[in-house]
């Protein structure tokens, strides 16, 4: 997992923010976009385009019997029972396509969530540093080196549950990695305050999350910590709700708006 | 501690906040701006911007101008005017606002105390709401009540507020923390509810103490205001150090599963769980709640933390609050003295979270939603500063007023947003915007013990704490100085050409002594207890309603025991002014056995100083006690004790219930007041109304001061 989101990493900080961070809706337009195009053609391609017209053709043919023989009760269910029945057809039809543009189509999105979701901490927040310690391992003797201009406002807190958290305070914006420590383990983590709109690292994990925070590498699987986070702002974005929500809008409403828009012109049978 | 929000920013108000609204804004957006074609224009007048200050008092007011405190009235007061502003009786803020809002006195308004009387059962209710004339009827099945009908609740103030005359007029008018506007009325103005506003508990600032230590009992045996959870420090995980508390945080009632006609009682509210970590140093605790966590310092606040409240299971009906913790002690291993080290953790009331309140607190109800999208969260209980917890002995005064400084900058944060709107895109042209601001009334209340801000010369107040006293002598004079750096700020903002009234709806004078209302008129022979009692109260139906003549509810009322209106009347109409002149000679003739002061100053009746509208809801009598003199809590809710006149060894020591003419309030106004004076509350809303050329209501007595 470490080497594909590194991989993915690799691609989208080459392709993404041509202009910066500040110029959201660029990449939050250009990209859903070029996904609903792309996956269009691929649909095209990997799914059974006759299968999926008849199942479609069939539907329509049997809600009409549906309308024209309404009175026919016996002959509205059987109608209903097949439409139905083309209905599940054209779902089968759809899911090996599902399928195949499913991880592309997510790692697109999980790089748009990680370069426009969030927004830097205030330079003058407090934020804290969350540790979950591995299962079975204590958070009691773990500690935390701090770079200069990063203090230890408060904590740390450890829980007999394996949690131990601090409050920080930065001297001026700035991203600064964190050290947190037990024993022979270490694992860094950069929090970000104030500055330019940026790709905004929030969780380290090595639990299947770490696919959806791809701005830090996942945690080791043999690491003493499970995940290392701090929560931050969502970004402000236009027409649509904050943070990873707004992102979800933009992306679902353009990829599949374009999809459905180009299908005709590309031939393609929905 | 984490703080998320955004930073105050503000936004123009006729367009929508920045911000946070996404897609709701921008279709809304163009909704609104079709609506606002429709709309009448705004009157081409400059706006008028009022900044209401609750107890602000024209003597101290006068001092600290004189000693250069406060430079920004000072200069306001020279280049406009500054006047004593005449209150209403009784002088109580409910009344006085309420007052202010419709232009009416309280016979006009129905509002005539903080607590009103239900004549059927002679019990203490609100007055916010009228006494509930329409039971909720409800399915039952299972354990589980289905409400079908009833149980509606409404505002009891009448009259027309000056919003809705303005607003119908075109004039875009913002009301921010109005008191006496919950339950909200449908207006089509903006307005954001204040004193009045519960919190997630139907009460007025219900806390929870989480402790270890023995519960604490006031001085004077009363109840202590908030729920006191005493919880168990434990050892989570057995290595011999204890790590964890948990607590629960009541909120609403489970209506659910309450019957329709049951009383509420202690154990019908839905719980929120909390935890709190002890770090091993045991100087701060890691808190969660809900989904939120904070970590704070002893001696700190969390920021606000959002608790889900389960009315049906699995989501179908639940109820969103905010809460913020306060690490008072973390020291657990309490010994019996509780003062001594111990876990004491305070939880605030919970508040209605603004951007999603469990019950309306704004018109259009979306605007409280629309303002935290640009504050944050903001207090939405109507009285914020936690004065029960002082009350009840649980803050010192450091823990008060490190409190009171976070209402200070919510409310600074929310004037700013207030007036950078009120400047908007037409420099305040047709716009009016009023801000209340609660510092310096509670302030009063609370402090005024640690030294007399109006007499130089006063005896220390029965309540002064001398080492207390030495460091907050001085803490109600840095209110004044803060409300004067506001209206600073207004006035370095204010769009050219734009009215600034500030006002306030009272004086304060100090609160020695508390009289006991209902104690005197049992010793007095109006009031009669049920045989074999001489002390009680109404409300658990001690007294004998077939002998009682009179009886007190509320800060300031009697009422007369009237065949035909009360539950159990045995004072003829005919017999009513004979005995109102009976109660009033003689109060007006009491003296205080200390030191033979006058105990009440004047006795007004009703029916002689109030409009007929509602002057039938109205007490019959209204006490204007003396300076120094106020009923006592335990009367106004009912209760009848041994002693007519006692020491007030409360902390809320200073007051306004009295005589209205020893606690006038004050007007500024940045255009030259005339000459004549003798300006009252009815009149600002005059003012306001003939600015914009808007015709007053029906019933709206006031004269416009310019």
């Amino acid at each position: 997992m470490t080497s594909l989101i590194a991989f993915l990493n690799t691609v989208f900080d080459v392709i993404l923010a041509p202009f910066g961070h500040r110029l959201a809706a660029f990449d939050l337009l250009i990209w859903p976009v070029a996904a609903g195009i792309a996956a269009l053609l691929v649909y095209k391609k990997v799914s059974n385009q006759k299968g999926i017209a008849a199942a479609k053709n069939g539907i329509q043919v049997h809600l009409l019997e549906i309308v024209l023989y309404k009175d026919d009760l016996v002959g509205v269910l059987v109608s209903t029972a097949r439409a139905m029945a083309q209905n599940g057809l054209y779902l089968g039809y759809n899911l090996g396509p599902a399928v195949v543009m499913m991880p592309p189509m997510t790692a697109v999105l999980v790089e748009l969530v990680a370069h426009y979701a969030y927004a830097p901490l205030p330079a003058d927040a407090t934020p804290l540093l969350e540790v979950t310690m591995a299962p079975g391992r204590a958070s009691k003797d773990v500690t935390l080196d701090v770079p200069k201009g990063l203090t230890v406002d408060a904590g740390p807190v450890a829980t007999p549950d394996g949690m131990a958290v601090w409050r920080l305070k930065a001297d001026a914006p700035g991203d600064y990695v964190v050290t947190v420590k037990d024993g022979a383990d270490a694992e860094s983590k950069t929090i970000a305050f104030g500055g330019e709109p940026r790709k905004i690292p929030v969780q380290r994990t090595n639990t299947w999350e770490a696919i959806l925070y791809p701005a830090e590498a996942p945690l080791p699987s043999d690491s003493a910590f499970q995940t290392i986070s701090t929560k931050v702002p969502n970004r402000e974005l236009t027409f649509f709700p904050d943070g990873e929500d707004g992102v979800l809008g933009w992306f679902f409403l353009f990829s599949l708006g374009s999809g459905f828009l180009l299908s005709k012109p590309l031939g393609v049978e929905l | 501690m984490s703080r998320f929000e955004a930073p105050p920013s503000v936004a123009p108000r006729h367009l929508p906040p920045k911000g946070g609204g996404g897609v709701r804004f921008g279709i809304l957006g163009g909704l609104l701006t079709l609506l606002a074609a429709c709309h009448p224009k705004p009157p081409d007048v400059p706006g008028v911007f009022i900044l209401g200050v609750d107890g602000m008092d024209p003597v101290i007011t006068q001092r600290l101008i004189d000693e250069g405190k406060l430079p920004n009235l000072a200069k306001l007061a020279k280049a406009g005017g500054f006047e004593s502003l005449a209150t209403v009786n009784p002088p109580q803020s409910p009344v006085a606002w309420s007052s202010f809002v419709t232009g009416m006195d309280p016979g006009g308004h129905g509002i005539f105390d903080f607590v009103h009387r239900d004549p059927k059962t002679y019990k203490p209710i609100s007055s916010a709401t009228p006494p509930s004339t329409d039971p909720t009827k409800a399915i039952e099945i299972g354990d589980t009540y289905f409400p079908i009908s009833g149980g509606a609740v409404s505002n009891n103030r009448g009259g027309v507020p000056f919003w809705d005359l303005l607003e119908k007029a075109g004039v875009d008018t913002e009301i921010y923390r109005i008191p006496g506007n919950y339950p909200v009325p449908d207006s089509g103005a903006k307005t954001l509810s204040g004193m009045g506003t519960s919190d997630m508990r139907g009460g007025y600032g219900v806390y929870t103490w989480f402790t270890d230590k023995p519960i604490p009992t006031k001085p004077d045996g009363s109840k202590l205001k908030g729920d006191i959870e005493v919880v168990t420090v434990e050892d989570f995980d057995g290595d011999g150090v204890v790590d964890n508390v948990h607590g629960t945080l009541k909120g609403p009632p489970d209506l659910f599963h309450i019957a329709p006609d049951a009383e509420i009682t202690d154990n019908n509210y839905l719980t929120a769980g909390v935890t709190f970590w002890l770090d091993k140093d045991r100087t701060s605790i890691y808190i969660q709640a809900g989904d939120d966590t904070a970590l704070v310092k002893e001696g700190e606040w969390s920021d606000w933390m959002k608790v889900s409240y389960e009315g049906l299971p699995h989501g179908v009906v639940s109820y969103d609050g905010m809460v913020r913790f306060y690490a008072k002690q973390l020291k657990p291993g309490a010994g019996e003295d509780p003062k001594g080290p111990g876990f004491a953790v305070y939880a605030s009331p919970v508040n209605f979270v603004p951007s999603n309140p469990a019950q309306q607190i704004s018109t259009p109800k979306t605007w409280s939603e629309d303002l935290s999208d640009i504050l944050g969260n903001f207090y939405t209980q109507g009285m914020p500063e936690e004065t029960n917890a002082l009350k009840d002995g649980m803050f010192d005064d450091d823990d008060y007023i490190r409190q009171v400084a976070l209402v200070q900058q919510d409310t600074r944060n929310m004037m700013e947003l207030a007036l950078a709107r009120f400047k908007g895109d037409h420099d305040g042209h047709g716009a009016m915007t009023f801000m209340y601001v609660s510092d310096i009334d509670l302030q009063c209340h609370m402090l005024w013990r640690h030294g007399d801000p109006k007499y130089a010369d006063a005896p220390h107040h029965p309540a002064w704490e001398e080492k207390s006293a030495a460091k907050h002598k001085l803490d109600i004079e840095h209110m004044y100085e803060h409300v004067d750096s506001l209206a600073g700020d207004i006035i370095d903002n204010l769009p050219k050409g734009s009215s600034f009234l500030l006002m306030s709806d009272h004086g304060f004078q100090p609160y020695t002594r508390d009289v006991h209302l209902n104690t005197w008129l049992r010793d007095n022979g109006y009031l009669v207890m049920k045989a074999g009692k001489t002390t009680g109260s109404i409300p658990t139906d001690d007294v004998d309603w077939s002998k009682t003549k009179a009886y007190n509810i509320g800060f300031n009322a009697i009422y007369l025991n009237e065949t035909g209106r009360e539950g159990q009347g045995i004072v003829a109409p005919a017999d009513a002014d004979a005995v109102m002149k009976a109660i009033s000679d003689k109060l007006l003739a009491q003296r205080d056995p200390k030191d033979g002061h006058v105990v009440v100053r004047k006795m007004a009746r009703s029916k002689d100083i109030y409009s007929k509208q509602r002057e039938a809801e109205a007490p019959d009598l209204i006490v204007g006690f003396d300076i120094g003199y106020g009923n006592s809590d335990q009367s106004t809710l009912g209760e009848i004790g041994t002693e007519e006149l006692t020491d007030n060894t409360s902390r809320w020591s200073g007051n306004h219930l009295m005589d209205p003419d020893v606690v006038p309030g004050v007007i500024f106004s940045n255009e030259p007041l005339p000459p004549a004076g003798g300006y009252g509350l009815l009149d600002v809303t005059a003012t306001v109304l003939k600015h914009f050329h808007v015709d007053p209501a029906t019933g709206m007595t006031g004269k416009s001061i310019y």
